[in-house]
C-alpha cells in the first residue's frame, strides 16, 4: 500500500508534465499545423487525463481500504462511514477537491477537444486549456494527497529499535537501521457537518460548473489568437449556457443544503464560500446577454472577449479568498491556512492567466472593428447591453464584499468582513434594475421600437404586476418601498416573459429557452421577497408535554429519541388547523469535543414551509438550582435567608496531608443568617491524587426544609484576601408552590411564506437553460457566417 | 455621445458611492470593550472566554452569556442574543459582535476560531492510534 500511494504521486507529477507538453505541442501546431504534433499534442492531453484519473482511482481505493498510513486518507475518513459518505471524503479537504477540480477539468476538456477541432479551433483553444490543466496539476504536486501520516507528526510516529510486542499497525520503513512507524487504526472521520447526502452531489455538480468556467475564457484567447472575433461568440455560447447552468445548479443546491440541513435559517447567507461560486456565475450570465448582441448585429466585440476572461479570472480570484487563508478567521467557515506555496501558486495562477489573457486583448485591441451603433436606446440591443452592465456590478459589489478582509487589512490593518447588510444594500436595487430590464428586455424589438406598439405591449404585465405588488402589501405589508418596487418589477419580469414566451412557443418551440429562464428568475426573485422579507420567528421554550401557541401554530415537545451514540431527535408535534405533524430537528453532541451541531426539520406546505430550528435542551429539575456568587463579606439573600462568604479555612494539619502527598481538607465557612439565628455552614474541599472533591453540606431552616450547599469553585485573591469569592450551588427544598419543570427544549420556529417559489424557480431556470444549450450548440453545429432569423 | 457618456458616468460613480458607503458602514470596526463603552456603537471585540468564570443560559428570554478578557486584558460580561455558538468550547479565541451597554456587553454574534476544528494535530494522532 505504501508503494501505492508513492507511484500515485509520481503519476500525478508526470500528468503535470503530460498537460505541459500539450500545451506547449499545440503551441507549435498552432504556429506550424503540424499533423505530426497535433498527434504528440493529443496524446500528451490523453495522457494527462488519464494520469489524473489514475491518480485519482488511487485515492479512493485508498480511502475505500481505510489506508490510515495516508493523511488525507486519516484527516477526512474513517471506518464508521457509510459507503456513499466515504467515497465522498475524496474531496472533503483541500488536496481532494482540487484533484476533483482538476480531474474534470481534464475530462471537460476532451469534449472540448473534439468540440473545437471540428470548428477549427483545437490548436489554439486546447493550448490555453492545457496551461490551464497543467496548472491545477502543479497545484496537486505542491500539495500532495498522498503523503504519509509519519511524515506529517514524526515525533509521534516514527520510533527505532525493536518493535515491542501487542503494537499493530507498524509499517517498516529500514530494516537495516531499524526504523518503523506506527499508523493510526481509525480515521478521524468526516466533519459532522458535512454528512449528509447533499455531500454526495453537491461539490460534484459546484466544481462540474466551476471547472467549466474555464472555456470561455480558452475560446476567448483562442478568438484573439485566430484573429476571430466574429464567429467565435457562436462557438463559444453553448459552453457558456452550459457552465452558468451547472453552476448555478451547485449554487442553488448549496443553498438548499444550508437551508434545509445545516440550519443556517436561510438559503443564502452571503458567506464567502457561496460568494466565490456566485462571482464567476453572474459575471457568466452577463457575457451570455452580450453574446446574444454580438450574434445579431456584430458590436460589443471587446464587452463579450472582456466577459469571457474575466468569468475564469474571478473563478480564479474566488478560488485565492476561500484557500489561501487570507480570509482568516472573519468568516463562520474555518478556513485552513495551506501554508505559503499554495498561496503564491494562486495568486501566481491569477496573474498567469490575466497577464495572457489581456496581454493578448490589448496588443489586438486596435483590430478588433469598432461598429457604428445601429441601435437606439429604445431597443432590445441596449436593454441587454444594461442588464450585462449592471449584472457585472453585482458581480463587482459582491467580490469587494467578499474581499473585505483584504481590504480593510490594507485600510485599517484589521481584517474584518461586512456584515449582511452590505449586500442586501448594494445589490437590492440592482436587481430591481435586473429585474426590469430582464421584462422590458423582452418586449423591445431589436435595433429599435416603436413607442406606440411598444406601450401596448407593456400594458398588461404592468397591470398583472400592479395587483400582484398590491396583493403582497395588502396580505403580507411592507414599509419597505425598495422591496415593494423590487416585487413590482419581478413581478413585471414573469409577466412580460410569460407574454413573449407564448407568442414565440407558438412560432418555434425550440427559440423559447430565454423567456423560460427569465420566468424561472423571476418566479425566484418574488420567492426571495416572500420568504427572506415576510419571514416570522419566534424563540420559544418548549416544556415536554405542554402546548405552546405561536404564529397560529400549536407545539409540543414530545420527548427525544437516541438515534446514535451521539445524534438525538427531538420530536415535536405541530398543529395547524386539521393538520398535525411531528417535526424532529436533531442535535448532536459530540463529547470529545464538547460540541453541539443542529440540524433544523421543516414542514413543506404548499404556502410557505414551517421550519423548527433547535437550540437547546435543559434537562428535568425538580428542586431548582440557584448558583450564587459570594465575595468575602458581602452577604447575599435567597428565599430568606442571607448568606455570607467569611473565607477559606486551611487547617494546619491538613497543610502537612498536602506537604506529604496525601488526602487533605479545605474549607469554606458560610454564615447562614437565619430569620434571628446566625449559623455557621462549612463546605469541604476534599482533595485526593485523582482531583478534587466538592462535599455537599445541608442546611435545614427553622421552618423544617433541607437546603443543599455545595462549593463549585474557590477564587482566593492573593493580592487582597479580602476579595476572595467562592462559586457555590444552592439546591432548594421541595416546594409545593414551585412547579416542577419538565424537560425542555428551545427551538426557533419561523415562517417561510411561499419559499417553493425559490425551488420552482430554480427548475424553471434549468429548463430555460436546457433549452437555450440546445438551440446554440444546434447553432454552433451549422457553419458560416449567417447572421441568425429576427425574431426570439 | 457625449450626453452617453455624461450619462453613464453618473450611474457609475452613483453605484461606487453607493457601495463605497454602505461597505464603510457595514465594516463594524474592531476595538476593545473600554472603547466600547465610550462610543456606544456597534463594535466587535475579540478576546478570549474566561474558562473559569460562570456561563448561564437563560431558557425563558434565550441568552447565553459568559465572561470574556478582551486584548486589552479587560474582563466583561457578554450577553448573546441566542444559545451558546457551535464550537464555543473548543475556541481558542472569540470575536462578539455588538454594544455596550449598562456595564455588560451585548452581542448579536459570537464567532469563534477553532484552528484544531479541521486539521489533526499530534494529540489527535496519538489518540486514534
Amino acid at each position: 500500500m505504501l508503494v501505492l500511494g508513492t507511484v500515485a504521486a509520481n503519476i500525478v507529477r508526470f500528468g503535470f508534465v503530460a498537460a505541459l507538453a500539450a500545451a506547449l505541442f499545440y503551441y507549435r501546431c498552432a504556429r506550424t499545423s503540424s499533423p505530426r504534433l497535433l498527434g504528440w499534442a493529443r496524446n500528451s492531453y490523453h495522457l494527462a487525463t488519464v494520469a489524473l484519473m489514475a491518480s485519482a482511482s488511487v485515492l479512493l481505493y485508498l480511502i475505500l481500504n481505510h489506508q490510515f498510513q495516508y493523511k488525507y486518507v486519516w484527516e477526512y475518513s474513517s471506518t464508521t462511514l457509510p459507503l456513499a459518505l466515504l467515497m465522498s471524503t475524496f474531496y472533503a479537504g483541500q488536496e481532494g477537491s482540487f484533484m476533483l477540480w482538476a480531474l474534470y477539468t481534464s475530462v471537460i476538456g476532451i469534449v472540448l477537444m473534439r468540440y473545437s477541432s471540428r470548428r477549427d479551433y483545437e490548436t489554439e483553444a486546447m493550448s490555453v486549456y492545457s496551461l490551464i490543466l497543467s496548472f491545477l496539476m502543479l497545484m496537486l504536486v505542491v500539495k500532495n494527497p498522498f503523503t504519509f501520516i509519519w511524515d506529517s507528526f514524526p515525533s509521534d510516529l516514527l520510533k527505532s529499535g525493536a518493535i515491542p510486542g501487542g503494537i499493530t499497525n507498524v509499517v517498516v520503513l529500514d530494516a537495516a537501521k531499524g526504523i518503523w512507524a506506527q499508523y493510526p487504526s481509525e480515521g478521524r472521520g468526516l466533519n459532522p457537518l458535512l454528512q449528509n447526502y447533499w455531500m454526495v452531489i453537491h461539490p460534484q455538480i459546484l466544481f462540474t460548473g466551476f471547472s467549466s468556467m474555464a472555456v470561455p475564457y480558452t475560446l476567448a484567447v483562442a478568438a484573439l489568437w485566430k484573429r476571430d472575433y466574429n464567429s467565435w461568440i457562436r462557438v463559444a455560447t453553448p459552453w457558456a449556457v452550459f457552465g452558468s447552468m451547472v453552476l448555478g445548479t451547485g449554487i442553488i443546491m448549496g443553498g438548499y443544503w444550508a437551508y434545509e440541513t445545516l440550519g443556517w435559517g436561510g438559503f443564502w447567507g452571503w458567506d464567502p464560500v457561496e460568494n466565490s461560486s456566485l462571482i464567476p456565475w453572474l459575471l457568466c450570465v452577463a457575457s451570455i446577454h452580450t453574446a446574444l448582441n454580438q450574434r445579431k448585429s456584430g458590436a460589443f466585440v471587446k464587452t463579450n472577449i472582456v466577459l469571457s476572461l474575466l468569468t475564469f479570472i474571478m473563478a480564479l480570484y474566488s478560488t485565492f479568498l476561500t484557500r489561501s487563508g487570507v480570509l482568516g478567521d472573519t468568516s463562520v467557515h474555518s478556513f485552513v491556512d495551506p501554508g505559503m506555496w499554495v498561496y503564491w501558486l494562486l495568486l501566481a495562477f491569477i496573474a498567469v492567466f490575466s497577464v495572457i489573457g489581456f496581454g493578448i486583448f490589448f496588443v489586438r485591441i486596435k483590430e478588433m472593428q469598432k461598429l457604428p451603433i445601429k441601435h437606439s436606446y429604445f431597443s432590445r440591443e441596449f436593454a441587454l447591453f444594461l442588464g450585462a452592465f449592471t449584472l457585472s456590478f453585482v458581480a463587482l459589489f459582491v467580490a469587494i464584499g467578499t474581499s473585505s478582509p483584504i481590504i480593510t487589512t490594507i485600510l485599517k490593518g484589521k481584517a474584518s468582513a461586512v456584515e449582511i447588510a452590505y449586500y442586501i444594500n448594494t445589490n437590492l436595487p440592482l436587481g430591481i434594475v435586473i429585474c426590469l430590464l430582464s421584462g422590458l428586455g423582452q418586449l423591445l424589438w431589436w435595433k429599435h421600437s416603436n413607442a406606440g406598439s411598444f406601450l401596448k405591449s407593456i400594458l398588461t404585465p404592468v397591470a398583472l404586476s400592479l395587483v400582484v405588488t398590491a396583493l403582497v402589501f395588502f396580505m403580507l405589508g411592507s414599509a419597505d418601498f425598495r422591496i415593494l418596487l423590487f416585487t413590482f418589477c419581478a413581478a413585471f419580469s414573469l409577466f412580460s416573459n410569460l407574454k413573449v414566451g407564448y407568442g414565440v412557443f407558438m412560432g418555434n418551440p425550440k427559440f423559447v429557452g430565454g423567456s423560460i429562464a427569465h420566468i424561472g428568475i423571476a418566479i425566484m426573485c418574488l420567492g426571495f421577497v416572500t420568504s427572506s422579507h415576510y419571514d416570522s420567528k419566534a424563540t420559544l421554550s418548549l416544556e415536554r408535554g405542554k402546548p405552546v401557541e405561536t404564529m397560529g401554530y400549536r407545539l409540543t415537545y414530545l420527548g427525544y429519541k437516541e438515534l446514535d451514540s451521539e445524534r438525538y431527535a427531538f420530536n415535536v408535534q405541530v398543529e395547524h388547523g386539521n393538520t398535525k405533524r411531528v417535526v424532529a430537528p436533531i442535535m448532536r453532541f459530540n463529547k470529545e469535543e464538547n460540541s453541539t451541531i443542529r440540524n433544523p426539520d421543516l414542514i413543506n406546505f404548499v404556502s410557505r414551509d414551517f421550519y423548527v430550528s433547535p437550540v437547546t435542551v435543559e434537562e428535568a429539575s425538580q428542586s431548582t438550582d440557584v448558583p450564587l456568587r459570594l465575595v468575602k463579606g458581602e452577604p447575599q439573600q435567597i428565599k430568606g435567608l442571607g448568606v455570607e462568604f467569611q473565607g477559606f479555612d486551611f487547617a494546619d494539619e491538613q497543610r502537612a496531608a498536602m506537604a506529604e502527598g496525601k488526602e487533605f481538607f479545605i474549607n469554606a465557612s458560610l454564615q447562614i443568617a437565619d430569620g434571628k439565628t446566625k449559623r455557621r455552614l462549612e463546605l469541604k474541599v476534599k482533595n485526593s491524587p485523582s482531583g478534587a472533591e466538592f462535599i455537599p453540606a445541608s442546611y435545614i431552616s427553622s421552618d423544617g426544609r433541607t437546603y443543599e450547599f455545595t462549593l463549585r469553585q474557590m477564587m482566593p485573591s492573593q493580592q487582597d484576601p479580602s476579595k476572595s469569592a467562592v462559586e457555590i450551588n444552592v439546591k432548594m427544598p421541595n416546594d409545593e408552590n414551585v412547579p416542577k419543570r419538565e424537560e425542555t427544549l428551545v427551538v426557533e420556529a419561523s415562517i417561510k411564506p411561499m419559499i417553493n417559489l425559490v425551488w420552482a424557480g430554480t427548475i424553471t431556470l434549468i429548463v430555460g437553460f436546457l433549452l437555450t444549450i440546445l438551440r446554440r450548440s444546434g447553432e454552433a453545429r451549422l457553419n458560416g457566417d449567417k447572421w441568425e432569423g429576427d425574431k426570439a | 455621445m457625449k450626453l452617453k457618456i455624461i450619462i453613464g458616468g453618473i450611474v457609475v460613480i452613483a453605484g461606487i458611492v453607493l457601495g463605497a458607503l454602505n461597505f464603510l458602514e457595514s465594516n463594524v470596526e474592531y476595538t476593545d470593550f473600554s472603547t466600547a463603552e465610550r462610543t456606544n456603537k456597534k463594535v466587535q471585540v475579540k478576546g478570549e472566554w474566561m474558562k473559569d468564570q460562570p456561563t448561564n443560559f437563560d431558557a425563558e428570554k434565550v441568552k447565553f452569556s459568559f465572561y470574556m478578557k478582551d486584548e486589552a486584558n479587560r474582563v466583561s460580561k457578554v450577553v448573546l442574543d441566542g444559545a451558546k455558538p457551535n464550537n464555543f468550547e473548543l475556541a481558542t479565541s472569540v470575536v462578539a459582535k455588538g454594544k455596550f451597554a449598562n456595564g455588560e456587553f451585548h452581542a448579536t454574534d459570537v464567532l469563534t476560531k477553532c484552528p484544531s476544528k479541521y486539521e489533526g494535530t499530534s494529540e489527535t494522532v496519538k489518540k486514534s492510534l
